[in-house]
This record gives structure tokens, sequence and C-alpha cells, in this order.
């Protein structure tokens, strides 16, 4: 029952967020360029039909035409709409749900109920999510239902990527909150998740830069000591690798989509399978930032449940 | 820490609750409070007193550095205690994107009241609170004294037995405020306990059955509104003529003699024949004779003048 009263509160919490609506209003528009594209044969067509051009490459009768679809919509439009302008949207949203939680005035009523603080932080913590998962619902279902049913493409591993983008957000909403029960400033929760956010993705790339560059290569403590420190962090970057990988479950897609091979060096080929490899070890990626995640969200439990109100 | 103490019948029973924020500020010295079940207790005391911090204390909001005591029978804290106690914050802040009805919907979910029972009393609440015309308007288009009353009837939710309200009537008019004094006496009547902290002496003192002065962290006068002015009371005499001819002798038995009135502290009847007896001797004429007792706000000017504010003892029975 008070779990269930914090979603529906952070529900409407949510849908009182001007933020709320822009991602709605930007998840519709992308949606209809999306129906704006058909495909017959080799042909393309864009703008209902307005436009045309032949392509074998995004043919949705083929394999690799249907693996560029896929990737088409995973790397570049969820990974840059959700993965990116999404997440920082949201994390902008949602910064201000536990400063304004425990406002001075406004956790008092709520800490007089029965309920331990420990426990109350926790369902906080995750009532708050509901707005990611309503806006990760609607990308991901409204995108995955143009795919199939004018395109023709069934890919029904890519509504996973709704739980990866839960994923993604969890991993740095735990900085933020961190950050707000100890300053309760949303501004402050921003700032310091966006740069977390930004060591994160450093972290976890300074080993490729050794591979890069061989001769660094060579210092080998520091290369050690580079990839040890790359396990901490969690894998924010792995998003859109897990998305594309799970998107092919289960069909005759198994092709890895380059839908712009011929601008693809090796070197960056390289980093990419690599990339690839590593999201497909997924218990690593999952497993490594959960415990981060768990990690920070016990600190911040911990420091939610001594302070004075 | 707060232990386990002895199951007694009062609804509030603190004994020593300290709290210090850092190492030198002592917001709370050992204070000792005992509040009856079914009565109205009022809480007061100059700004910084501790009043506040005590009320969060005992409502968790607040971790005492040291407590023992009951609230309802258990310790403090004690979760199935606190879904059986209502509480109104001072200067509390309300989510403005609610309405009053889903605000006492998502307080009283919280309170693990009923689905069942949430919905009646919403609606009762808020007629008895007079906003049911507002019960579907957003919280961030009330006024203050409109955000009062929803307070109080959020507190009210679950049906408490025990209600603790801090500045009630803050931001009320006149008329807000006659309307909270007749709902606590009407939670009293239905025997609830009523714990009352209000900077608004007049206000306790219409409806208070005992009352606590809180001075500097720690309770300086606890009892009920008779014990505390039963001390305090005084005898003016009023008199004609001149004041001159009996001053010496006023003065001579230790009373004060103002112009015209001479005020005899206590109650001194004897020394207030005399002074009856001295007047007549001078040939003076005696215009009236006024017991006086004391305000609460004469109660608390007086124990602010007295620097030595001791701890009071914890009463043994109810």
């Amino acid at each position: 029952m008070q779990f269930w009263a914090l979603i529906v509160d952070s529900l409407r919490e949510s849908l009182d967020r001007k933020i709320f609506w822009i991602l709605v209003g930007l998840t519709l528009l992308i949606t209809l360029s999306m129906l704006g594209v058909g495909f017959d044969g080799e042909e393309v067509t864009l703008f209902f039909g307005m436009w045309s051009t032949e392509s074998d490459r995004f043919n949705p009768l083929s394999d690799i035409g249907r693996a560029n679809l896929v990737g088409f919509v995973v790397y570049l439009l969820a990974n840059t709409m959700m993965g990116w302008i999404g997440v920082t949207l949201m994390i902008i949203a949602t910064a201000g749900a536990f400063p304004a939680f425990t406002e001075r005035g406004a956790l008092d009523v709520v800490l007089a109920k029965p309920i331990n603080r420990a426990r109350l932080f926790l369902y906080k913590y995750f009532a708050t999510m509901v707005f990611v998962v309503l806006q990760g619902t609607l990308f991901f279902v409204l995108t995955f239902l143009v795919m199939w049913l004018r395109w023709g493409v069934w890919a029904p591993g890519y509504l996973l990527s709704i739980v990866f983008l839960v994923l993604l957000f969890s991993y740095l909403y735990c900085v933020s909150v961190l950050v707000a029960v100890k300053t309760r400033s949303a501004v402050a929760a921003i700032l310091l998740t966006l740069l977390a956010w930004v060591l994160f993705a450093l972290i976890h790339q300074a080993p490729n830069v050794f591979e890069t560059f061989p001769e660094l290569k060579k210092r080998r403590t520091v290369y050690a000591a580079a990839r040890v420190l790359s396990w901490i962090p969690p894998k924010t970057g792995d998003f859109v690798y897990l998305a594309a990988s799970w998107s092919q479950a289960g069909t005759s897609i198994d092709s890895f989509p380059y839908f712009d091979l011929d601008a693809v060096t090796d070197l960056e080929r390289a980093r990419q399978v690599e990339e690839q490899e590593l999201a497909k070890n997924q218990f690593y990626s999952i497993g490594s930032s959960l415990l981060f995640e768990i990690v920070v969200v016990l600190l911040a439990m911990w420091t939610f449940a001594r302070k004075d109100y | 820490m707060v232990g386990i103490t002895e199951m007694t019948n009062w609804a509030v029973d603190l004994i020593d609750v300290h709290k210090t924020y850092g190492k030198t500020i002592h917001a709370l010295r050992g204070v000792n409070i005992q509040v009856g079940r079914g009565e109205i207790f009022g809480l007061l005391g100059p700004n910084g007193a501790g009043k506040t911090t005590l009320v969060k204390i005992m409502m968790t909001v607040v971790r005492p550095t040291h407590a023992l005591g009951t609230l309802l029978g258990r310790p403090m804290g004690h979760r199935g205690k606190l879904a059986r106690t209502g509480y109104l914050p001072e200067d509390h802040r309300f989510p403005g994107y609610l309405t009053g009805a889903q605000l006492l919907d998502y307080y009283a979910a919280l309170g693990k009241v009923p689905r069942s029972r949430r919905k009646a009393n919403a609606a009762r609440l808020l007629d008895r609170v007079g906003m049911s015309e507002w019960a579907t308007t957003r919280i961030d288009k009330y006024s203050k004294g409109m955000l009062q009353r929803l307070g109080i009837a959020q507190a009210l939710m679950n049906d408490p037995e025990l209600i603790v309200l801090d500045e009630p009537t803050d931001g009320l008019d006149p008329v807000g405020r006659r309307d909270v004094r007749e709902l606590l006496l009407e939670l009293k009547s239905a025997g609830k306990t009523v714990f009352l902290n209000s900077h608004l002496l007049s206000e306790l003192e219409m409806i208070c059955d005992r009352v606590a002065i809180l001075v500097d962290g720690l309770v300086a006068r606890q009892g009920t509104l008779n014990e505390l002015t039963e001390e305090t009371v005084e005898y003016r005499i009023a008199f004609s003529g001149d004041a001159g001819v009996i001053q010496e002798k006023v003065e001579a038995l230790g009373v004060s003699l103002g112009a015209n009135v001479i005020t005899v502290s206590g109650h001194d009847t004897g020394k207030v024949n005399a002074m009856i007896d001295l007047l007549r001797a001078a040939g003076l004429s005696i215009e009236s004779v006024q017991p006086h007792r004391f305000s609460l706000e004469d109660i608390l000017v007086q124990v602010l003048a007295d620097q030595s504010a001791t701890p009071v003892a914890r009463p043994m029975h109810p």
C-alpha cells in the first residue's frame, strides 16, 4: 500500500513536469518520422512516399537489411534520443524529486508514518523511476510497433531496451540521489551526476586508449590499473550494445549492423567489435554496474536514515 | 537512545529526553513530560526553547541523543502506535501538484489506512474543516489558511488516538482559530488525546487541561492550569484617599502599594484582612477587593524572569 502510494505520487509528480511532456513530444515526433519511411523491395520512400530512392542496404526482406534497420533504430534513434538526450532530460527532471521530498516541512509528515526510513528511501527511489519507465515504454513500444507493422521487421528483443534504459538511468540516478540527500540541492544533483557520467565514460574507455596507442600499453602497471579501474564505474556506454544485441535475439537477424561499413576504419571496427564482445558479456556489464549502484544507494540510504529533518 | 520503558497508562510519557546538535548546542536537556489519555495538553515556551525539536523527536522526525518514554504505551517510534497518531508539523510543505483530496489519500495510504476508509474519511474531514469545495483544486492554489485546514484534516485521516499539532492555528484568521478550538474540543470529547504546541497562549489557556512550560530545553513548570495559577494568584485592593498615610505600614508588611492599589501576592487571606483593617483604621475608603489569577502569559513571563529553571519531577500516576 505504501509503495503503491509513492508510485502514484511519483506518477503525478512526473505528469506535472514540463520535461515529461517535452520527451513525449519528441517520442511522438520520432514515431511520426519513422512512420513516414516505407520500403518497397529495394526502394526506400521518405515523408510518406513524397521522396524515394533505391537502396539494398535497408531492404527489410533481407537479413542484412533488417539488421541495418534495427541497427539504425537502436544506434541512431534509441541511443541518441533515449540514451543521451532522454537520460539527460530525465536526470534533470528527476533531480528535484529527493530535494523536494526531503525539504523541511515536507518530509516531517511522511517520517511520522509507520514506515522505517530505509524502506521509505528505497520505495521513493524506485517510485521515482516511474518517470523513466513511462518514457522508455512509450518510446520503445511505439518504435517497435512502427518497425513491425510499417516496416515488417519483427524484433521483440528490442523491447528489452526498456529494461536497459531503466538500468542505464538507475546507474546515474543513484549518484543524483546521493548528492540530493547530502545537499538537498537539485542543481548540485544535476551537475554532479552529469560530471559523473562523463567520468564513468572516460574511466570505462581508458583501456581503449592503451589499445589505440601500443607504446602506452608497454607501461604495464598503468595499463593494469586502468583496466582494474574500468571495472568499477557503471558501464553506461553498454546500453546501446546491450539493446542492439537483444534486438537481434530470437530473430534471423544475426549480423552486427554496420550501415556505414565503408567509413569504418579497421581500428574503429576493432574497437566496436571489442565493445560488442563486452556487451555480450552481460553479466559483467550489468552485474558490475548494479554492484556500483547498490553501494551508492546504500550510502545514500544510510545518509537519509541517519539525518535529522 | 530510545529504550523500552515500563508500559504506562499515559498517552505520552517522555522521560529524560536529550538532544544535542554537534557537541555544543543542547536543544533539550532532560525533558520529562506526561500527558494523560483524553486530555488536551499544551506545550509552551519562548522561541528556541526546544518545543518543535521535542515534537519532532516524538514523531521520529528527529533522532534524540537520549530518550526514554512511551507514546500510547509503547516505546517512541513503535510503528503500530505511529499508525494511531496524527501529526501536523509546523511550516509544513505539501506537494503543490496534488489536489486536497489526493493529498489526504496519499498521506493516509502511507499511514496504512485501508482504501475503503480513506475516501470516506477524506470527504468527512474536508467537510469538517470547510474545504469540501476545494477538494479537487491543486494545493498550489491554496492560501496559507487553507493549507493549515488541510493539514489538520490530514492529521486526522487515520482516526488517531493521539493527535500532535505543532502551531495548528498558524496562518488562520480568528474564525479559523475558533473552528480549530472547537474541533480540538470535539476530539477531546471523543476520547482523543491532543498534544498541542502553540505560541498563542490565550488559545492554550482556553482549551488545555494541562500545560508544560519549556525553557531552554527544560520543563520549567508542568501541571493543570489550576495548579499553575494557584501559586500565582494575587489580591488587588483599590481604595481612595491619601495613600501616603499608610505607606510605611504597608511596606513594612512586605506588601506592594501602587497608585491607590494594594497588591497582596499569593493566597494570603490573613494579609488581605490586615490590609483592609489598616485602610479602615486610616479612614480610607475601600472601593474593591479583587482576587486576580495570573494568565499563562503572566506565568511564562515569570518563569522566563526566573533563570533558574529546574527539571520538574515526573508524576506517579496519570
